[in-house]
């Protein structure tokens, strides 16, 4: 059979092909590697397009008529952006906390490990090849399984998030490559990337976003539909680390500061491509989204009503503060839950 | 519920999404998705709604046209009920702006149909209401997206790097 045209892996993704079309195509996809990686780029573009169109919606007087429509799309960017965050704030935690000169090293290596990641599909794409196939790693566990057919049969909501459905598996299988050089740091992300996922289910506080600031981890979690609470866990360690360094060795402090914590530029960036290649390009782009967002807390904590209350983890020992504009009892009871799913995602950390 | 209403309910939050994305400005995307409703009105069948309003729209952009008055302020009314269920976005960081603005660069350097093609995509239209709505034949329609698809992506991208050269530029 002839390698598949593009317009053909569209319509193939997007359940337009007859039943007789969409079984051929299936059938070449999975002896194709070539035409597989087309596959994987086609969600890509896919993926990334959707994303893009959504900027759009920002447009003069700010109100949103789609809520229902919207919340569907928004809630699935909203966790894979997470996802990619913590990620890439592990890396940079476990980058920070090594000596400068092992950082640019292990960060290399790190970024090897990372697409070199063996999986199912690794085979299906062509050995050395471009950024296709660079994708094709990424997505693989999903369009070499199952997930490639159910597209072809279902409508077009499924369709919409099995686009985005290979990233969570991407970004997991990503973030199990780093294990072996940071055993004790790892894990927990991994965890807390589960956590979120289960997050997200009825009854649990759903995540709607994680606004990146230095020295911080910041979460937002949505409470009830536009009420919103905010939990900032401070790090003290990777402050500690950077302070240490700035007394003794002062230029390579400076260094790694400028490569570390100098993030917004530079060092996320990076540890973020690695994680958006083989997440497709939708994570990419979505990384703008929360990475933007930093100055979105301090507006919140301006506002009349807000009220906080602060208490240490006793686990991590790390000073949680959660905000809300909502009674300090009502806040209370939030604490227990978000703490209730922290041990939660410790437990699955440390079974 | 009288029938417009029902459709308007149904399928006006996707219209004025579709034309806001289409038009850069949220009010006069309003103004056309009500002008569309009221043509539904004087309609005594429609086959395929969906594809019939997004070509509708679609042609109203195209002609401007503004009639009916008085119609288009109940369902003004409407709207204004149906923004009241909805949820405030976020504030609009400088960097969100930013995004937006390259987004309709991005949007704005397609062809029209691959444009138009892609926005009715994003609100579930399937091949053949599109195909319909924009009068191509069904089997084009997935070269048309497939196209449509990826020169939004590269084009963000490459507008995307151009920026970042830019802020790396400024920086140093």
């Amino acid at each position: 059979m002839q390698h598949l045209d593009e317009g053909t892996i569209h319509s193939w993704l997007d359940g337009a092909l007859s039943a007789d079309e969409a079984v051929r195509v299936e059938v070449h996809v999975k002896e194709c590697p070539q035409c597989a990686a087309a596959v994987a780029e086609a969600r890509g573009f896919i993926a990334g397009s959707s994303r893009i169109l959504t900027a759009l919606d920002n447009a003069p007087r700010g109100v949103m008529p789609a809520a229902v429509a919207r919340k569907r799309v928004d809630s699935i960017v909203w966790r894979v952006a997470a996802t990619v965050l913590v990620v890439a704030a592990g890396t940079l935690v476990v980058v920070r906390n090594r000596g400068a000169d092992e950082q640019l090293m292990s960060a290399k290596t790190e970024r090897v490990t990372l697409s070199s990641q063996p999986s199912a599909a690794t085979e299906q794409a062509p050995p050395g090849g471009g950024p296709a196939s660079t994708s094709t790693a990424g997505t693989s566990p999903k369009a070499a399984g199952g997930g490639a057919p159910a597209i072809a049969r279902s409508g077009v909501s499924a369709q919409r998030t099995t686009a985005l459905a290979g990233q969570p598996a991407g970004v997991s299988g990503l973030a199990g490559a780093p294990t072996s050089q940071a055993p004790t740091f790892a894990p927990s992300r991994v965890a807390a990337v589960a956590a979120m996922d289960a997050a997200a289910e009825p009854e649990r506080l759903k995540v709607v976003g994680s606004p990146q600031r230095i020295g911080a981890n910041v979460t937002l979690y949505e409470v009830a539909p536009g009420d919103t609470v905010t939990l900032t866990e401070s790090i003290p360690i990777s402050l500690n680390s950077i302070v240490v360094r700035g007394a003794i060795r002062a230029p390579m402090a400076q260094q790694s500061v400028g490569k570390s914590a100098a993030a917004p530029s530079k060092g996320r960036a990076d540890a973020a491509t690695t994680v958006a290649q083989d997440s497709q390009r939708a994570g990419g782009i979505s990384l703008a989204a929360p990475a933007v967002s930093a100055p979105i807390a301090s507006q919140v904590e301006m506002a009349n009503q807000l009220n906080a209350i602060t208490w240490t983890d006793p686990i991590t020992r790390t000073t949680l503060t959660l905000s809300g504009r909502m009674s300090e009892a009502r806040l209370q009871e939030l604490r227990i839950r978000i703490d209730r799913e922290r041990a939660a995602a410790a437990a699955k950390k440390n079974p | 519920m009288t029938d417009v209403e029902l459709l308007f309910r149904t399928y006006n939050a996707a219209l004025v999404r579709y034309l806001t994305r289409r038009l850069g400005d949220r009010d006069w995307a309003e103004e056309v998705a009500q002008e569309t409703f009221v043509r539904a009105l004087r309609q005594t069948s429609i086959q395929n709604e969906r594809a019939w309003l997004f070509a509708v729209a679609t042609n109203l952009v195209r002609d401007e046209a503004r009639k009916d008055m008085r119609r288009r302020k109940h369902l003004a009314l409407l709207a204004e009920q149906e923004r009241e269920e909805v949820v405030e976005p976020e504030e609009t960081t400088l960097e969100r702006a930013q995004e937006a603005a390259m987004a309709r660069k991005a949007v704005d350097a397609l062809a029209e149909r691959d444009r138009l093609a892609l926005l009715m995509r994003e609100e579930g239209l399937d091949y053949n209401e599109i195909a319909e709505a924009l009068q191509l034949s069904p089997g084009s329609v997935g070269t048309t997206l497939s196209r449509a698809r990826r020169r939004l992506v590269e084009s963000y991208e490459a507008l995307q790097k151009n920026r970042e050269e830019r802020e790396k530029n400024a920086a140093s």
